[in-house]
């Protein structure tokens, strides 16, 4: 699924580990996630949604729409 | 920062990696050479699946051992963790490091614990084979509590892994089960005994395993 969880992190200026940090997962989480190599579980993308303070929709996309 | 599969860190600390597996693999078969050789051990009656097993032991115990040694320095344990970071690991990840590591190793011991008794006692005693595997048994339940502790609080990632193997070898091995089962009631194949069948899903297990990480970007 493609995301814009790179370009979220990159506005702000922290690195995969921080945000694994403020995420709570591992580094190697969030390079899968922004490499479109595993997608979150819900609570995990409204953590992110949270965190970045928009809707899951504008930062995930299933290519549905 | 984004890292990529294929970074000079990432590809150094592949490289290391099957370095120490060649050393290591190359020293014990030198060993067992050596042991058979002088006449202290027969290697003569190990079946394929005997060999086999205790191949994939001395790989899970010494990669394990290795990695709980790691785990005493927080420098590198985040470089072996995570090749691609710079960080330290935190005390948290260094137990849970710790956790999967000592699972390795036990995983190692316990595969081994039966070949090795049968080598080291021919014809095997019922004292030694009650005490391996009383051993075996201890070895189990700790490793069950050690896995159920990693589990509740390895990464939402590292837990769809650990399933998505689980799936893939149930789905793969009891397929081909039934197959040999079916061909071996029809007198088609040779029987396969529990030690055989363990061995192959252990190995099939560590190779499946193995290309989820790599698809997942980990290794």
């Amino acid at each position: 699924m493609k995301n814009r969880l790179k370009i979220l992190r990159a506005e702000r200026d922290w690195s995969q580990a921080d945000l694994a940090d403020r995420l709570e997962v591992s580094r190697q989480t969030i390079n899968a996630l922004e490499t479109g190599k595993y997608d979150p579980s819900l609570p995990l993308a409204f953590r992110i949604a949270r965190l970045f303070g928009q809707p899951i929709e504008s930062i995930f996309d299933d290519g549905q729409a | 920062m984004t890292t990529t599969s294929s970074s000079p860190r990432l590809n150094r600390a592949r490289l290391a990696q099957g370095a120490a597996g060649l050393i290591l693999g190359g020293g014990l078969g030198y060993l067992v050479g050596r042991l058979a050789k002088q006449g202290d051990i027969d290697v003569s009656g190990l079946t394929w699946s005997d060999a086999m097993a205790v191949l994939i032991a001395v790989m899970l115990f010494v990669t394990g051992a290795i990695l709980v040694a790691a785990t005493f320095s927080k420098r590198l344990a985040g470089r072996i963790m995570d090749p691609a970071s710079d960080r330290p690991a935190r005390p948290a990840q260094i137990s849970v490091y710790r956790q999967q590591a000592l699972v390795m190793a036990l995983s190692g011991l316990m595969m081994a614990a039966p070949v090795a008794a049968r080598l080291a006692s021919q014809p095997l005693s019922s004292q030694l084979a009650g005490a391996v595997m009383a051993a075996i048994v201890g070895l189990f339940l700790l490793q069950t509590f050690l896995n159920l502790s990693v589990w509740t609080r390895a990464d939402e990632m590292i837990r769809q892994m650990v399933a998505e193997a689980g799936a893939v070898c149930f789905w793969v091995l009891q397929g081909a089960l039934f197959l040999w089962a079916a061909a071996e009631k029809l007198e088609l194949v040779p029987a396969l005994s529990a030690w055989d069948m363990m061995t192959i899903l252990m190995g099939f297990y560590l190779v499946i395993s193995s290309v989820i990480s790599v698809r997942r970007g980990l290794t």
